[in-house]
């Protein structure tokens, strides 16, 4: 028999209007916080990538002789020191924020160009089409980012447009995966059926039904991979890997003042912390992106 | 299982063919002629042509690439081009003390890790602690580990000197040792053997541990998370156990799963980190030598050092996937 119960006003918990506001603003600004501080700080590096040679306070490449290996402040112009040619650190991390910048942002935009495309296209057609592109993404899955992205500068060199190319490809993978999966649950929906029932060929609706509702999950995880590809330019600019010296690239900063963390610990210091901030930067926007949009890809 | 097993053992296969092609075929299209980098540019036309015939690069490249596969399964990658010994003699060498760094480093991200995650996951309403913890979490994620290392060399070596700046350790004679079988004849030198691989190993496992903490306590948490939402946890809570037994019996024994998925993950983000983390320490290592090896054009040892990351990266995943299918029998292959 089954057993009914009408809900008794006494089972609901109901908070007093004053003891409720507070409570609400704390959950507002828990979830607001976060997204608020990286998008913050993203604006910030995008601000001074963009506005860099009226930033910067002197040429990052331009060498002063009476002033090397200088600590912050002991010359007035060098806020942040100087390093073992006397250029001013300060100038060289603000047109580094470039580099890093235009590597995150065009790596992850190739990968994605790439990946979303063959990843829906996989996803959609299933079968040959289907295997053929995630065996190719499982073998280069056997990289990680950086291994991949490594050997890949190596072959070509490293340049600007390399190491864009050698990160973007080493993305690729991820993107495939992700859109392939959006799109086998996309696939099954009925507005999907409802299109092909009226007409609509496959490209049709993978173009217009498939990808615009893949979107939103895909921007929240480019975004997540926009610090990978910070971190990964870093790591291989810091292995003399990347964009060749005397271009100011934060990897490069790091890897030079390495040899000299005995008296100028602030070289690989500043150069540290920017990396760290520009990475924390877009983990922030794309896990707070991801909370607020679609907590499912939590695993992701 | 046992399909399950067989099946998963066969995309493996292709997967550690393509993969290592994707090596060959990256090596060769390397700007610049090996041979030339290996004997200057003073070398004659003659010595070049018999280098390359020595190396077996005049020969057509479908050949060189079936014999590349064909002696890589056998573990044998040529010979280095600077010193000439065999490539697998360097990476026996070099194996050993990136395992060692590797396992330790998976210890302290363990130690560190999981705790934070499940504490996290528990206390999540409680923002005076999983706040801190998350915030942790999130700057281990975005400090990268080369900086972590040099913050680490800095403190620890250059001006509290408790930690050396370089070197692996005496690891060899450890090994030398406990093959030999002198570790019963003479303790009190393995042991101090093992204090000199410990004393080089503290801060680059520390460096390494702390970044992948970050890591792990992000997936521990979500896998607590997972389990805590589950029915049979709120049968536990109903049935009137405690919150600790729920915790100890019932929850964490069903993360089991879920973590598994980090050793895998774990195991490529750390072979990744000891390519940084050992130049950093300068400590020897398969990710040192890989750089060097890049660095000197020696493309014989740079192949065979990717393609032994690639093979463990592929084989821990495997048997990861293996272990899966053990512990949790309603995993099969689709």
């Amino acid at each position: 028999m089954a057993i009914a119960r009408r809900a008794d006003p006494a089972d609901l918990v109901v908070l007093a209007p004053a003891e409720e506001a507070p409570r609400a603003g704390r959950r507002r600004l828990r979830r607001w916080l976060p997204i608020g501080i990286g998008l913050g700080l993203a604006a910030l590096m995008v601000v001074v990538a963009a506005a860099a040679p009226l930033i910067a306070p002197l040429s990052p490449s331009v060498q002063f002789s009476d002033a090397v290996l200088k600590g912050p402040g002991a010359v007035d112009r060098h806020l942040l020191g100087t390093d073992e040619f006397g250029r001013d650190i300060l100038s060289r991390i603000v047109w580094g924020a470039r580099i890093s910048l235009e590597v995150g942002l065009a790596s992850v935009l190739f990968a994605c160009v790439l990946g979303i495309p063959l990843g829906i296209y996989a996803g959609y057609r299933g079968a040959w089409a289907e295997v053929t592109i995630m065996r190719a993404t499982d073998m280069l899955m056997a990289f990680p980012t950086l291994l991949l992205a490594l050997i890949i500068v190596t072959a070509l060199g490293g340049t600007l447009t390399n190491e864009i190319l050698a990160i973007g490809v080493a993305l690729t993978p991820n993107f495939v995966r992700l859109a392939r999966s959006l799109t086998l649950t996309i696939r099954e929906q009925d507005y999907v059926l409802a299109a092909r029932a009226l007409g609509a060929g496959q490209l049709r609706v993978m173009r217009r039904h498939v990808f615009p509702n893949a979107l939103y999950a895909l921007v929240v995880v480019a975004t997540l991979y926009i610090a990978t590809a910070i971190r990964t330019e870093a790591s291989l600019s810091f292995l003399g890997l990347g964009i060749p010296p005397p271009t100011p690239s934060w990897g490069n900063i790091l890897s030079e003042g390495r040899q000299y963390i005995k008296c100028c610990p602030w070289i690989t210091t500043f150069s540290g912390v920017a990396i760290m901030v520009a990475v924390l930067a877009f983990n922030l926007v794309g896990d707070a992106l991801r909370d607020l949009l679609d907590p499912r890809l939590r695993g992701e | 299982m046992l399909p399950y097993a067989l099946r998963r053992l066969l995309i493996a296969v292709p997967m550690l063919l393509g993969a290592m092609s994707i090596v060959f075929f990256a090596m060769r299209i390397l700007p610049g002629d090996p041979c030339l980098a290996m004997m200057g540019d003073q070398a004659t036309t003659e010595a070049l042509a018999d280098c390359a015939r020595n190396l077996g690069l005049h020969r057509p490249l479908a050949i060189q690439y079936v014999d590349y596969l064909w002696r890589s399964v056998q573990l044998d990658f040529g010979h280095s081009l600077r010193q000439g010994y065999p490539v697998s003699a360097y990476i026996a060498r070099m194996f050993p003390h990136t395992f060692v760094l590797v396992v330790a480093s998976a210890l302290v991200a363990a130690l560190v890790g999981v705790p934070i995650g499940i504490v996290s996951a528990l206390k999540r309403r409680n923002p005076l602690v999983d706040y801190p913890l998350r915030v942790f979490a999130l700057l281990g994620l975005s400090m990268p580990v080369f900086w972590l290392g040099i913050l680490l060399l800095i403190v620890f070596s250059l001006h509290l000197d408790v930690f050396p700046l370089i070197g692996g350790g005496d690891l060899d004679t450890v090994i030398a040792m406990l093959g030999s079988g002198e570790v019963f004849t003479y303790p009190g030198d393995f042991l101090a053997a093992v204090g000199d691989v410990l004393y080089h190993l503290a801060l680059p496992a520390l460096a390494l541990g702390l970044t992948l903490a970050a890591t792990v306590s992000r997936l521990a948490r979500s896998a607590m998370l997972e389990v805590i939402s589950q029915d049979f946890i709120r049968t536990a809570r109903a049935k009137g156990q405690g919150e600790r037994a729920v915790v100890y019996k019932h929850a964490l024994r069903n993360m089991l799963v879920p973590l598994l998925t980090i050793i895998g993950i774990f195991v490529a983000i750390a072979l990744t980190g000891t390519v940084l983390t050992e130049t950093v320490f300068t400590r020897p290592g398969l990710g040192k030598m890989l750089v060097d090896a890049i660095g000197a054009r020696d493309y014989p040892l740079a192949q065979g050092a990717i393609t032994v990351f690639t093979m463990i990266i592929i084989v821990v995943n495997l048997v990861v996937d293996l272990l899966y299918a053990v512990v949790d029998p309603r995993i099969t292959y689709r």
